[in-house]
């Protein structure tokens, strides 16, 4: 048991332990803990409310936890009590940076700078962030537009563009960092049902060619099919986790039976 | 009766052309408006960015003082300020001493300042206020993808927020320009001062403020156009899609 641990703990890519995160005296997360090995695509589903975008957001940040680890293929994000808030912060700005460009994330509206076109949003963090010169940008770009399907759209600004499209254009902007690992936080909740089905395909190509994903999702036919571990949040608790084939089909709490009977069509 | 030989006699004077010179020979008149203009919205723009910075910034120290200053010189007209600076700073004998004042004693240097620090004072409310309301989104994605909070301000933040800020910093160069007519107050030659000038050479009032008033009416209508075009190239993508 404690040689197969340490054979598999080469390969995991992030380690996500016992995170807590209170608004006040509401305790939104109350201790969960991931685990994402190479290649892994881990689904994190639950109705609204129970804390998962909140845990995907705490994993870059974007949300400050009050306590827990974060690790990242191997390194451990350097995190100090903030003596205002009470909450955790980043002890070193510069880590916390280059952690985040391992960890590309894909928001629920896109969020695309509005300003740029498709291509300069693609390149602007690639260059900037990243030091690479504007013409290997430029490549990247090309390639993972190409990888999400797009064409013809390089000029294009996003407000001109489908909510479809423009979830693909944040896939390629994510992409181009070449991460080690996606987070998705509800990627396809703010698109049109007939424009769901494009972003998803995108995001199981990725997820075939081993690409390690976490991804908050409402979508139970991603979750079922694509991922290989699924895990169900209710009031910031590990309610279930496991195999999806096996824990959607057979739900052994009474939370995820309700759950599922409410959202499986 | 309007006399008409005198708009064509007196109009190469707004030109710069003076009696018998060739047009723009001396800074007189609309060169010298645009002169004053030109510079005082290059500097104040300079100065609008970093305030706009500090003006939205956390901390209170920074914030509080460029929020008194663009009050202080939102609050008071401009010609007042122009009077301080140009004739009531010559009073003291520490700036009559001072190095400073060779250039305090210019009036073209007055009222550049005065316009300087007037219109960068509105320029960094209007700036600002578009830092402000840059969508959230927009600045998570910038924090997620590894970018310094300074990377972001200088990337992201600030292009976008200067595209926005295009129609209403228009404005504030169409204002900007009507009010470089107090210049004449402190004996500079821009267009009102030469209309004055001509006023009290000739007695005739009506023309000479005919004149000034046109060449302010044509000044704004190149602005007009110019800011239009500005917009259609730097913010197309708040346009409607063409296609």
């Amino acid at each position: 048991m404690k040689h197969n641990d340490a054979a598999q703990a080469t390969d995991i890519k992030l380690r996500v332990s016992d995170l807590h995160k209170s608004y006040g005296s509401h305790e939104v997360l109350k201790g969960v803990s991931l685990t994402a090995h190479a290649g892994d695509v881990i689904s994190i589903i639950g109705s609204s409310g129970s804390g998962k975008s909140t845990f995907l957001r705490c994993i870059n940040m974007l949300e400050h936890p009050n306590s827990g680890q974060i690790q990242l293929g191997g390194e451990e994000l350097q995190l100090v009590p903030d003596k205002k808030t009470g909450a955790l912060r980043a002890a070193n700005h510069k880590q916390l940076e280059r952690i985040r460009t391992r960890l590309a994330m894909v928001f629920q509206h896109f969020n695309l700078w509005a300003h740029m076109t498709v291509l300069e949003n693609i390149i602007e963090a690639p260059i900037h962030v990243l030091g690479l010169s504007r013409d290997e940008a430029i490549a990247r770009a090309r390639k993972y537009l190409d990888k999400v399907g797009l064409k013809d759209v390089e000029g294009k600004y996003p407000s001109h563009m489908s909510g479809g499209q423009q979830q693909r254009v944040a896939i390629a902007r994510a992409l181009a960092m070449e991460p080690e690992v996606m987070l998705f936080d509800e990627p396809t909740s703010a698109l049109d049902p007939e424009l769901v089905g494009e972003v998803l395909r995108v995001m199981q190509d990725l997820a075939r060619e081993g690409r390690t994903m976490v991804v908050v999702t409402h979508e139970m036919g991603f979750a079922r099919e694509v991922s290989n571990h699924v895990i169900f949040l209710h009031k910031g608790k590990i309610e279930e986790q496991g195999n999806p084939r096996e824990v959607l089909a057979n739900p052994q709490s009474e939370r995820l039976a309700q759950f599922l009977s409410g959202s499986l069509k | 009766m309007i006399d008409f030989h005198l708009i064509l006699d007196k109009l190469p004077a707004f030109l710069g052309g003076a009696d018998g010179q060739p047009l723009l020979s001396t800074s007189d008149g609309i060169v010298m408006t645009l002169e004053l203009l030109g510079a005082s919205l290059l500097l104040g723009m300079l100065l609008a960015i970093p305030l706009a910075l500090g003006r939205v910034s956390k901390n209170r120290l920074l914030s509080g003082s460029v929020w008194l200053y663009t009050y202080v010189f939102r609050g008071t007209p401009l010609l007042v300020q122009l009077f301080i600076i140009y004739y009531g700073l010559s009073q003291f004998d520490a700036v009559r001493e001072s190095w400073l004042w060779q250039y305090l004693q210019d009036a073209w240097f007055c009222a550049i300042l005065a316009f300087t620090l007037n219109t960068a004072a509105y320029t960094t409310e209007i700036i600002a206020g578009q830092i402000r309301t840059t969508h959230w989104g927009e600045i998570e994605a910038a924090r997620a993808m590894g970018m310094s909070k300074w990377l972001m301000m200088r990337r992201i933040v600030i292009p976008s927020a200067l595209r926005r800020a295009l129609p209403a910093y228009s404005n504030e160069v169409i204002m900007m320009m009507q009010s470089t007519a107090v210049a004449g107050l402190v004996t500079l030659a821009d267009i009102t001062g030469v209309a004055r000038r001509i006023y009290s050479d000739t007695y005739m009032a009506f023309e000479p403020f005919l004149i000034a008033g046109a060449i302010y009416l044509v000044l704004t209508f190149v602005f007009v156009w110019l800011f239009k075009q500005a917009e259609q190239r730097w913010l197309a993508y708040l346009a409607p899609r063409k296609h």
